[in-house]
C-alpha cells in the first residue's frame, strides 16, 4: 500500500468517526470519539509527511495532537463534569439517515473537487473530497443536535475538515499558519464552553429547543 | 513616527486599553473612574492615530508593517477610519449609557470594567481584520471579533441575551469556518503556483499572481468566503444571528456591531472578490454578490415594515443596507464600487446614530417595544429630534448622506444595464422608507406614558448623536474632498483586478487571432505540398 492509499483510507476512517461523534448518545462519549477522530487526523498528517518527505507535517501532527487529541476533549469533559444538571439529549436524526447524508455529502464533495487541476493533489483527490465532505458534515452535526454542548463538536468537525484540506493542499505552509488555526479553534471552544455554562446556570437546561425566546 | 511604529501603536493602543480596563477591577472603589479614564484615553488615541494613518496613506501611499502581515491601503483606510470615528463616538456614548446603567444598578463597577475591556478588545480585533494582509490572519481576526464580542452580546446575562449570544457565536463561528475553508483553498492554491510558496498567505502577493490560480478552486473558494464572511456581514440567508445579537446587546455595542463589524467582514469579502475577479473575471463573483445583495434587501424590507421592536427593526435595516452595499459591488464599474464604498460610510454614520438613539429610548422607556414607546418628543425632545432626523436620513430622505449613496447605487445599476433590477430595488427601498417613517411617527408623536420620566439622558448620550447627525448632513450636502478622494483611490484599487483580467482576455484574443491569421498560409503550403 503506497502513501496516497494510506492517506485516502485514513480519510475514509475520519468520516466514519464523524458519524460516530454525531450519533453519540451523550456529550462525554462524543468527546472521547472526537479525541479518536483527532488521532486519525494526526495519523493522516504523519502518513502525508512520510509520503511527501514534508517534515513540516510532523510538527502539524504534534500540534494537532496537543490541541485536538488532548486539549479540546479535556476542555469538553471538564465542562461536562462541572455542569450541575446532567442531560442526555440525543441526536435528532437516526444513524441510518446520518450515514445516508454523509454518503451524499462526500459524493458531492468528491464531484466538486474532481476538476481541480493542481499537480499536488493527484492521487489524493479522494482524500480532498472527503476533507470537504467532512467539513460540510460538521454542519449536519450542529443542526442535528439538541444539546448545545454537543453542537460545539459540529464546529470541531468542520475545523478538522478544513485542517485536513490545508494539509493536503499546502503541507509546506509555515508552522505559524497551522498553529494560528489550531489555537483559534481552541479559543473558540473555550469561549463556547464558558457560554454553555452560563446558559445552563440561567436556563437550567442545555436543550436547544428551549432557546426560542427570540423570534421575528 | 515611521509606518511600522504608527501601525504597531495603532494596534497596541486598544489592546493595552482593554487589558488596563480589565485590570481596573482590582482597584476597588476607584475601578469605575480608572476604567472610564483608560477607556476615554484609548478611544481618543485610536481616533487620532487612525486619522494620522489615513493621512499617511493619502500622502505616501499604502503603509506596510510587520513583514507585510499588516497593511493599510486606500481601501483599508476607509474601514480604519470607520473604526476610529465610530469607535470613538460609540465609545463616548458608552460612557454616558453605562453610567446610567450603573446608577440604576443594572450593572456593578466590575461589570463596567469588563464592558470597557471587551469593548476595546473588540475594537482591537476589528482593527486587526481591517489591517491584515495575511489571509489567514484575516480569518483569525474575523473569528476573534466573534469571540471578543460574544460576551458583549450576552452582557446582561438574561435568558434572551444569552440565547442571542449563543446564536451569535454558533452561527458566526460556523459561518466563519466556511470562510476558513475558502481561505485554506486560496492559500493552498497560491502555495502550489506562486514562485515562493511562503508568499501565498499574503493577500498582496496573491493579488499580484491571481491570474495563475486554479479557476475551479478560486470559484469554490469565493463561494465559501462569501457564505462565511457574508454570515458575519449579515447577508441573507446567513443573517439569522443579527437581529437577535443587535437587539439584545447594550445599545452602544449594537451600534458598533452594525456600523463597524459588518463592514470589516465585508472588507474581507471584497478582498477575495478582487482576487476572484482578477482570476476568473467579474461575471461569477458579481452575479453572486448581486443575488445575495438583492435577496438581503428584499427580505429585510419586509421584516422592517412588520417589526414592532425598535432595535430589531434597526438590525433588519443593517441587513438591508449590507445587501445594498453587496448589490453595488455586484453592479461593479467605477460608479457601482464608488457608491458601495460611499454607502458603507453613510450607513455606518446613520446606524450608529440610530442605535445610540434607541439606547436613549431604552434608558427612558425601559423597552424597545414600539407599541410602548410613544410621545418621545414630550419626554426627551432633543433625543426625539436627533432620532427622527437620523431615521429619515437612514430611509434615504434628502439632504442627508444615505440619499446620495442610494441614488448613486441606482444610477450605477442603470448605467450597467440593470434597469429592471433597480426598479425592484427602488420599490423595496420605498417599503423600507415606509417602515422607518412609521417607526418615527409612532415613536415621536402621540401621548407620552405617564410612568416614563421626562427629561434628556445627559450630554454624553446626546453629544455623540449630534456629532453623527452633523457628519451625515456634511456627507449629504458636500462630502469633504479628502473622503471622496480616498473613496476614489479605493475604487481604483478594487477595479484594478478586473482591468487586469480584461487585459489578459484581450491579449489572449489577439494571440488567437494571430494564430488564426498565420494558419491559412500554412494550410496553403500543406495543400500545395499535397498537390
Amino acid at each position: 500500500m503506497d502513501g496516497s492509499m494510506i492517506v485516502n483510507s485514513l480519510a475514509a476512517v475520519l468520516i466514519v468517526t464523524s458519524l460516530a461523534v454525531t450519533a453519540a448518545r451523550n456529550a462525554a462519549r462524543a468527546a472521547w470519539l472526537y479525541a479518536l477522530q483527532s488521532l486519525v487526523l494526526v495519523a493522516i498528517f504523519i502518513a502525508l509527511a512520510a509520503a511527501h518527505g514534508a517534515d513540516e507535517l510532523y510538527w502539524w501532527a504534534a500540534s494537532a495532537f496537543v490541541t485536538k487529541v488532548v486539549l479540546v476533549p479535556a476542555i469538553m469533559l471538564r465542562a461536562l463534569a462541572s455542569l450541575p444538571v446532567k442531560e442526555d439529549l440525543p441526536c435528532v436524526l437516526k444513524p441510518a439517515w446520518l450515514v445516508l447524508l454523509a454518503a451524499a455529502i462526500v459524493g458531492l464533495s468528491c464531484y466538486a473537487v474532481s476538476s481541480v487541476q493542481l499537480a499536488l493533489v493527484g492521487p489524493l483527490k479522494p482524500a480532498l473530497g472527503i476533507s470537504l465532505g467532512h467539513f460540510l458534515f460538521g454542519l449536519v452535526c450542529i443542526v442535528s443536535q439538541r444539546s448545545i454542548l454537543k453542537q460545539i463538536f459540529g464546529f470541531c468537525l468542520m475545523e478538522n475538515g478544513s485542517h485536513l484540506t490545508l494539509a493536503l493542499l499546502a503541507y509546506k505552509a509555515p508552522e505559524i499558519v497551522e498553529v494560528g488555526v489550531a489555537t483559534d479553534a481552541v479559543f473558540a471552544v473555550i469561549i463556547m464552553v464558558l457560554l454553555v455554562r452560563r446558559i445552563q446556570r440561567t436556563l437550567q437546561t442545555l436543550d436547544v429547543r428551549e432557546l426560542t425566546a427570540l423570534k421575528g | 513616527m515611521n509606518h511600522v511604529e504608527l501601525l504597531s501603536v495603532l494596534l497596541l493602543v486598544p489592546l493595552a486599553a482593554s487589558l488596563l480596563c480589565f485590570g481596573a477591577r482590582l482597584l476597588g472603589s476607584a475601578a469605575h473612574m480608572a476604567a472610564s479614564l483608560v477607556h476615554a484615553v484609548g478611544i481618543t488615541a485610536l481616533l487620532v492615530l487612525a486619522m494620522f494613518a489615513i493621512n499617511e496613506v493619502m500622502t505616501a501611499g499604502a503603509l506596510d508593517a510587520l513583514d507585510g502581515w499588516v497593511r493599510v491601503d486606500s481601501l483599508g483606510a476607509i474601514f480604519l477610519g470607520l473604526i476610529g470615528v465610530i469607535g470613538f463616538i460609540t465609545g463616548l456614548y458608552s460612557m454616558g449609557y453605562m453610567n446610567h446603567e450603573l446608577a440604576s444598578s443594572e450593572i456593578d463597577a466590575g461589570q463596567l470594567c469588563n464592558y470597557y475591556g471587551i469593548f476595546n478588545l473588540f475594537l482591537f480585533t476589528m482593527l486587526l481584520a481591517a489591517t491584515a494582509n495575511n489571509i489567514i490572519m484575516m480569518w483569525v481576526a474575523i473569528e476573534a471579533t466573534t469571540l471578543g464580542s460574544t460576551f458583549l452580546v450576552g452582557f446582561y446575562a438574561q435568558r434572551s441575551s444569552l440565547e442571542a449570544a449563543w446564536k451569535y457565536i454558533v452561527i458566526c463561528t460556523v459561518g466563519v469556518a466556511f470562510g476558513l475553508y475558502g481561505v485554506v483553498l486560496v492559500y493552498s492554491n497560491g502555495a502550489s503556483v506562486l514562485p515562493h510558496p511562503g508568499d501565498a498567505a499574503f493577500w498582496t502577493q496573491l493579488f499580484t499572481h491571481a491570474d495563475t490560480l486554479d479557476p475551479t478552486l478560486v470559484k469554490l473558494a469565493f463561494v465559501f468566503v462569501l457564505i462565511g464572511f457574508g454570515t458575519k456581514a449579515g447577508l441573507f440567508p446567513m443573517h439569522a444571528w443579527l437581529p437577535d445579537a443587535h437587539s439584545e446587546a447594550p445599545s452602544p455595542t449594537s451600534a458598533l456591531l452594525s456600523a463597524v463589524l459588518l463592514n470589516c467582514a465585508l472588507l474581507v469579502v471584497v478582498r477575495f472578490y478582487m482576487l476572484t475577479v482578477t482570476s476568473i473575471g467579474p461575471s461569477f463573483p458579481q452575479t453572486l454578490m448581486m443575488v445575495f445583495g438583492l435577496l438581503s434587501v428584499a427580505v429585510a424590507a419586509f421584516f422592517i415594515i412588520a417589526q414592532r421592536n425598535m432595535k430589531r427593526l434597526l438590525a433588519y435595516s443593517s441587513v438591508e443596507n449590507m445587501g445594498l452595499i453587496a448589490l453595488a459591488f455586484g453592479i461593479g464599474g467605477p460608479f457601482g464600487v464608488f457608491a458601495a464604498l460611499l454607502h458603507t460610510i453613510n450607513h455606518s454614520l446613520a446606524k450608529a446614530l440610530l442605535f445610540c438613539g434607541s439606547g436613549n429610548v431604552l434608558l427612558r422607556y425601559g423597552t424597545p417595544d414600539l407599541d410602548a414607546v410613544k410621545g418621545l418628543l414630550r419626554i426627551a425632545p432633543l433625543t426625539a429630534v436627533l432620532l427622527g432626523a437620523g431615521a429619515l436620513a437612514l430611509a434615504g430622505v434628502p439632504p442627508f448622506n444615505v440619499f446620495v449613496s442610494e441614488f448613486m447605487i441606482v444610477t450605477a445599476g442603470i448605467r450597467e444595464n440593470h434597469t429592471g433590477l433597480m426598479i425592484v430595488t427602488l420599490l423595496l427601498l420605498t417599503v423600507v422608507l415606509a417602515g422607518l417613517v412609521r417607526m418615527v411617527a409612532g415613536t415621536l408623536f402621540g401621548p407620552a406614558p405617564e410612568a416614563v420620566q421626562k427629561g434628556e439622558t445627559g450630554a454624553l448620550t446626546l453629544a455623540p448623536m449630534a456629532i453623527l447627525l452633523v457628519l451625515m448632513v456634511v456627507m449629504g450636502v458636500r462630502a469633504p474632498t479628502t473622503v471622496t478622494s480616498l473613496i476614489d483611490k479605493a475604487t481604483q484599487i478594487v477595479l484594478s483586478g478586473g482591468a487586469r483580467h480584461e487585459a489578459r482576455v484581450a491579449s489572449a484574443a489577439v494571440q488567437e487571432a494571430t494564430v488564426e491569421n498565420a494558419t491559412p498560409p500554412a494550410q496553403t503550403a500543406e495543400q500545395a505540398g499535397r498537390q
